[in-house]
């Protein structure tokens, strides 16, 4: 083997440099430069954001595409199936704006005459029938698959996307403007949330002593009260809104960033830099503001990230037990709520809406997570 | 998500395991074996609310109502035909000559559950303690004040409880005296506000009394068990046939299943897995079923209107109220929104329910369409009531419920409103109902979509509340026409009972000329109902059926 | 430790009096009377209803009334349920909300350490990732959707389980899997990020270099000290049980607190609402203490800090 016999005079000693010494090879990247490196390398954190930036524009710019109103009501139009260009016909997708239920009878010219009475139909022009069983006449025996084109009974010549709902607004609008109504309440629930709690839990920490055991005590009371309750008292008092659910949602919300920011400040402030800040002679406004909070940053950002899809799931469930906003603003929670009571009739007024919800909580989650991973310094090499 | 199903199926059996092992199996033995023969004569209905309470004189809602209905007689049941039926009493009554004094005599045979008669004691009694206001009633005073003798002085703590014209002659004769000749009386007597009570289970059981069905006595054709809203299963309970009913052989079910379900969807679920014989609809499942044999509409006399509130400028202005009343479109709310069976409401009186007392038409057909849609006068009187008040806009707050169809329903009126009527912006509010109640009592709203269920078979019961000096009257409607038509029908009248129908038609048509309120539809509820149920009967007013004479078809 | 125990009950019970007061503050503020037959009552009977019931003392005296109540345990009569005692409503029912919301707890906390087991041990994998996959979607679809779904398609379609109602084991099993979906998705993430944090430690690496068996270190050394956290993350799985109590309650008819909450609250029905919050504040406490406590014994450091704070 070679190895062994290697040759002394490949060897040459290095140069000593002084001025070189305290040279950087690689390059200098900042906290954000870092964390955004390993962040690009999580395929999930990425489909997070790119999802959610494509729904925030989506929320922003698709009610313009349509040319119908948030309330541009139309009774005649009322729970027409989505239908979408090219796309009719694709039947297994669901978007070629066709009814289509099962019906079951003792034969298939029974189970037709059922199919025209569910859809009201005097006669076979509007509805194509797909047999599945012919049946021999014995209970429930024939099958039939019927689909019913309400566009061509009723001429409409408009595609609507996602269908209309009950009073025939178009669904479209309507989920995109929910959509944006949900993300504002879920923002501004979070900025407030953040603002407070950093500000509480940034002087508490900070100063330590009587200060913070007083703040902690008041923390430790209002922790101690479910905020299901506290959010459904405040809506049962406050006029229903917007201001309502955002002021429901933050009035005991803050507390978990307050905690957190808290302990981080504990674990900072005793570290050399700030002492070394201090004994510069900066002020405690000055020390907070741009030591010690910058330094706490990750942990905020993470826990706002984990705090909009609980702000977005909580406008939900208000929407569920009837305490959501107020018609005709529509929200995610509020369209799903509309949608839940036809799920088995017009399953397309609840799906739509419900999609864009799951992935917006999709979104949120994963690049939360990847968040996480990318700030969180254990991780750093 | 397919794999996450398998996973979740997996578990649950593993938990059925789990819980099989620790939990008492209490399988309920409801709708088997209808193997050959006759059909078992169980029915299963669902509630949409626990009974709030079994305490005749303190019940105030439909369910209350409702097993109160079944579980206890009182002196008359309505029929079929919403007419009063003997039931405790042994027959009609027997009216004085100025319709002041009513004497009734009761059947022999009637018992308690525990055996003791059914007497004039016990009506008495419980009328007694119905308007007594250390009781707390909110129905007793409302059914009797003005009514019964004294009744409106004792509530207010000035006369005594033995004051109250009624009084036990003897064990079967009753004998009532009433403020003045109120000619709906007899069909009041079939409220359960008017039920009787035993005094001495009664007294005995003090605050116990009523709290489940251990502490209750019936006389009704079935017997209450294992209610008990404090017990294990508070939201389900059974009806059984009472053997000792006086009439038990015109009872058919054996047993009557309830339970309470508040989702719609759930109920639907229910019927269609057989576990239930009757669910109610809302508008997406009407969509569904409407074609089936299963479905079924009931119309009910309870009307939905809006209240104009005549503090606000605008609408002091007639012609401005006759312009929102006519630019709904009524027709597409009821079948499209409500799409429940409701008609469009023309008239301040809702239709099949009283009749002219000498040539039996209905008060609907004697006057018409009152108030219709119609969209191009609309616009006219609009423009004319612009011109009057001298603006070329108006804004108008609207208060509405917070149900889903109540904000359906809104959202759609404002937009019909705001279409027909250029310069006119709706603000609607949707409220829950107390808040909305408590906003009309302190007249704060503009237009309120509102309505009301009667309480009596009488045109006064939707046609009193209009009057200025009434206490319901919250929308400032004053007419002295109006008070005068009303006030005769309610004193000299009373005994005249055609000028007192005609009375009550031309007060309408007043009401309706002024445009008072606008009237938006007659409500009718659609249910899915087995077709083997038969002889179920759907009452205009108090409990919503009566399944005394129920039965199963095979 | 006992003193430490001691002070968190006094500020237990402080929270529980803030909670009454504040309650009691809104109650007041909200509009309507509790009456049932509000729309037919005139003013002058109501006032007669009011008086019978206490409710025209001024407010200070109902106040200090309620308090003696609360603290002899008597929440009051329901305004609603005519004069059924609240406390005896809230005792029928809690068992059933206790028994539904124990068993979500259960399979949730279960499955979801089964699956984030899985996930941290194959790292990676597509075991791990369909494991990721399930907890996303189970925190990103709300309890209601997948109850509703299942309702429909196990219940009414193919006709395997009953659709609602209390009583029997099958029909508990919906209702619980609809509950335990949250826990679930929560315990997988955490469980997964802790056992791989514990996988990767020093102590673990010396025993893999030791040579004990790759059962042994996963059970007896890394799941046995990545557990420990998990306790942390009960108290939000608490919340969320108690949330999620209110719908699935109401989908599936089940008679639990979460129900007669929503009923009430749609009703108006001032004494069980108080009495719900002030129930569910001190459930929410208990459980938080409890956990606190539990933290204590199993990991001394926090109870050093704990105890100091």
């Amino acid at each position: 083997m070679d190895k062994e016999n290697v040759k002394k005079d490949l060897f040459v000693p290095a140069q000593k440099d002084e001025e070189k010494s305290e040279q950087i090879n690689r390059p200098s990247l900042s906290f954000w430069q870092d964390a955004w490196i390993r962040l690009r390398k999580n395929g999930g954190a990425i489909f997070g954001m790119v999802t959610l930036v494509l729904l925030t524009l989506l929320a922003i710019f698709a009610p313009m595409l349509t040319s119908h109103g948030l309330d541009d009501q139309d009774l005649g139009l009322s729970r027409m199936p989505p239908k979408v260009q090219g796309l009719e016909n694709f039947q297994w997708l669901g978007l070629d704006g066709k009814k289509s239920e099962t019906f079951e009878a003792d034969s298939v010219e029974e189970a037709k005459d059922l199919a025209l009475a569910r859809f009201s139909q005097d006669d076979f022009s509007y509805i194509e029938f797909d047999v599945k069983a012919e049946g021999d006449g014995s209970e429930d025996s024939a099958e039939v698959k019927a689909y019913y084109d309400p566009y061509a009974d009723k001429q409409v010549e408009e595609y609507f996307w996602f269908g209309t709902d009950t009073l025939g607004r178009d669904l479209f609008t309507r989920v995109w403007i929910g959509t944006r109504i949900s993300l504002m309440i879920a923002l501004i629930a979070a900025l407030i949330d953040m603002l407070v709690g950093v500000a509480y839990g940034g002087i508490s920490g900070y100063f330590g002593g009587r200060v913070d055991n007083i703040m902690q005590r008041i923390i430790e009371v209002l922790v101690g009260i479910p905020n299901l309750v506290v959010v459904i008292l405040m809506i049962m008092i406050l006029d229903p809104g917007i201001t309502a659910i955002i002021i429901a949602l933050t009035i005991t919300g803050w507390t978990g960033m307050a905690r957190i920011v808290r302990g981080q400040v504990l674990k900072l402030k005793n570290q050399e830099f700030v002492l070394a800040s201090q004994t510069l002679g900066s002020s405690n406004t000055r020390i907070l503001t741009k030591h010690l909070i910058p330094n706490t940053v990750g942990m905020i950002i993470i826990n706002t990230m984990f705090t909009i899809p609980n702000a977005i799931f909580f406008e939900a469930f208000l929407s569920f037990i009837g305490l959501g906003l107020q018609a005709p603003d529509a929200s995610l929670g509020t369209l799903i709520n509309d949608g839940f009571k036809a799920l088995q009739i017009n399953p397309h007024i609840m799906i739509f809406p419900a999609i864009v919800m799951s992935l917006i909580m999709i979104g949120f989650n994963i690049l939360a997570d990847g968040l996480r991973d990318a700030l969180d310094p254990k991780m750093r090499e | 998500m397919r794999k996450s199903n398998w996973l979740l199926l997996v578990f649950g059996l593993v938990l059925t395991l789990f819980l099989a092992a620790c939990g008492d199996d209490t399988s309920s033995d409801d709708g088997e074996g209808t193997e050959g023969g006759a059909p078992e004569q169980v029915l299963n209905i669902l509630e949409s609310a626990q009974i709030p309470t079994m305490d005749s004189s303190q019940a105030t809602d439909a369910v209350a109502f409702q097993f109160l209905g079944e579980t206890m007689e009182g002196l008359y049941r309505l029929d079929e035909n919403a007419q009063p039926q003997p039931a405790i009493a042994a027959g009609e009554p027997e009216i004085s000559e100025d319709g002041t004094e009513w004497t009734i005599q009761l059947r022999d045979d009637a018992v308690w559950s525990n055996g003791d008669p059914v007497t004039a004691h016990d009506f008495v009694f419980a009328w007694r303690r119905a308007v007594d206001p250390a009781t707390g009633s909110e129905y007793g005073p409302f059914m009797m004040n003005g009514v019964l003798k004294n009744a409106e002085a004792i509530n207010n703590n000035k006369a005594d409880v033995e004051e109250l014209g009624v009084e036990a002659v003897s064990d079967t004769e009753l004998h009532i005296t009433l403020e003045k000749p109120i000619p709906y009386f007899h069909s009041l007597l079939t409220f359960g506000t008017f039920l009787p009570l035993n005094e001495a289970f009664v007294t005995e059981k003090g605050e116990e009394y009523a709290l489940n069905s251990d502490n209750l006595l019936y006389n009704g054709p079935f017997v209450l068990i294992e209610w008990d809203p404090t017990g294990e299963n508070p939201e389900q309970w059974t009806l059984v046939k009472n053997e000792d009913y006086w009439d038990a052989e015109k009872v058919q079910l054996e047993k009557i299943n309830v339970s309470v379900v508040k989702e719609r969807s759930t109920a639907v679920n229910l019927y269609n897995t057989g576990e239930v014989d009757r669910a109610g609809l809302s508008a997406e499942y009407v969509e569904k079923y409407a074609g089936t044999e299963d479905y079924k509409t009931l119309a009910e006399p309870t009307l939905f209107y809006l209240k104009l509130n005549q503090a606000n400028e605008a609408l002091a202005n007639k012609n401005v109220r006759k312009a929102i009343a006519m630019s709904i479109g009524k027709q597409d709310l009821v079948d499209v929104i409500l799409a429940n069976g409701s008609i469009p409401a023309t008239g301040a009186v809702p239709e099949n329910f009283t009749s002219h007392p000498e040539t039996g038409e209905d008060f609907r057909e004697i006057n018409g369409d009152l108030i219709t849609e119609d969209k191009e006068a609309a616009k006219e009187f609009w423009a004319k009531g612009l011109e009057e008040l001298g603006v070329d806009s108006v804004e108008l707050g609207y208060l509405g419920g917070d149900s889903d169809v109540a904000q359906e329903m809104d959202a759609y009126i404002k937009d019909q409103l705001e279409e027909t009527l250029e310069g006119l912006t709706v603000e609607v509010v949707s409220v829950p109902f107390e808040e909305r109640i408590s906003r009309n009592e302190k007249g704060e709203y503009d237009i309120q979509n509102s309505g009301w269920g009667p309480d009596y078979l009488d045109p006064n019961t939707w046609l009193e509340m209009w009057t200025s000096t009434s206490p319901y009257m919250t929308n400032n409607y004053d007419s002295e026409e109006y008070d005068t038509l009303i006030s005769e029908a309610n004193n000299e009248l009373l005994t005249e009972p055609v000028k007192r129908y005609e009375n009550f038609l031309k007060a309408e048509k007043v009401l309706m000329e002024d445009a008072g309120i606008a009237p938006l539809y007659q409500r009718s509820r659609a249910y899915l109902w087995r077709p083997s149920v038969k002889g179920v009967i759907f009452n205009p007013m108090g409990a919503d059926f009566t399944y005394k004479h129920a039965y199963i078809e095979e | 430790m006992a003193k430490y125990i001691l002070k968190r009950i006094g500020y237990m019970l402080i929270t529980l009096f803030i909670i009454a007061t504040f309650s009691f503050i809104l109650m007041k503020m909200l509009p309507g009377s509790p009456l049932t037959a509000e729309e037919k009552v005139t003013e002058a009977q109501r006032e007669i209803i009011l008086e019978k019931y206490g409710l025209n003392d001024p407010i200070p005296v109902q106040y200090v009334r309620y308090l003696g109540n609360l603290a002899q345990g008597d929440l009051g009569v329901s305004f609603q349920m005519k004069n059924q005692s609240v406390t005896d409503i809230l005792m029928s029912r809690a068992p059933v909300s206790a028994e539904l919301g124990f068993w979500a707890l259960i399979v949730g906390t279960s499955l979801g350490m089964l699956l984030g087991l899985i996930a941290a041990i194959r790292q990676n994998s597509w075991m791990d990732y369909g494991s990721n996959i399930i907890s996303v979607i189970g925190i990103s679809i709300p309890s209601f959707i997948f109850a509703g779904l299942m309702q429909f398609y196990i219940g009414v379609e193919l006709e395997l389980l009953p659709i609602a109602f209390w009583g029997t084991p099958q029909q508990a099993i919906m209702p619980v899997i609809a509950l335990a979906i949250f826990p679930m998705a929560i315990s997988a993430r955490f469980l997964r990020t802790e056992m791989i944090e514990v996988l990767g430690s020093d102590y673990i690496v010396t025993a893999k270099a030791k040579g004990v068996s790759k059962f042994a270190i996963i059970f007896k050394h890394g799941l046995r000290n990545a557990l420990i956290p998990l306790i942390t993350v009960m108290g939000p799985m608490a919340v969320s049980l108690m949330t999620g109590t209110l719908v699935i309650e109401k989908i599936f008819s089940i008679p639990g607190i979460g129900e007669q909450f929503v009923n009430s609250v749609t009703t108006n029905d001032f004494s069980i609402i108080m009495g719900t919050t002030l129930f569910f504040a001190f459930l929410f406490i208990v459980i938080i203490l409890i956990i606190d406590i539990l933290y204590g014994i199993i990991d001394p450091r926090i109870r050093l800090a704990g105890g100091k704070d």
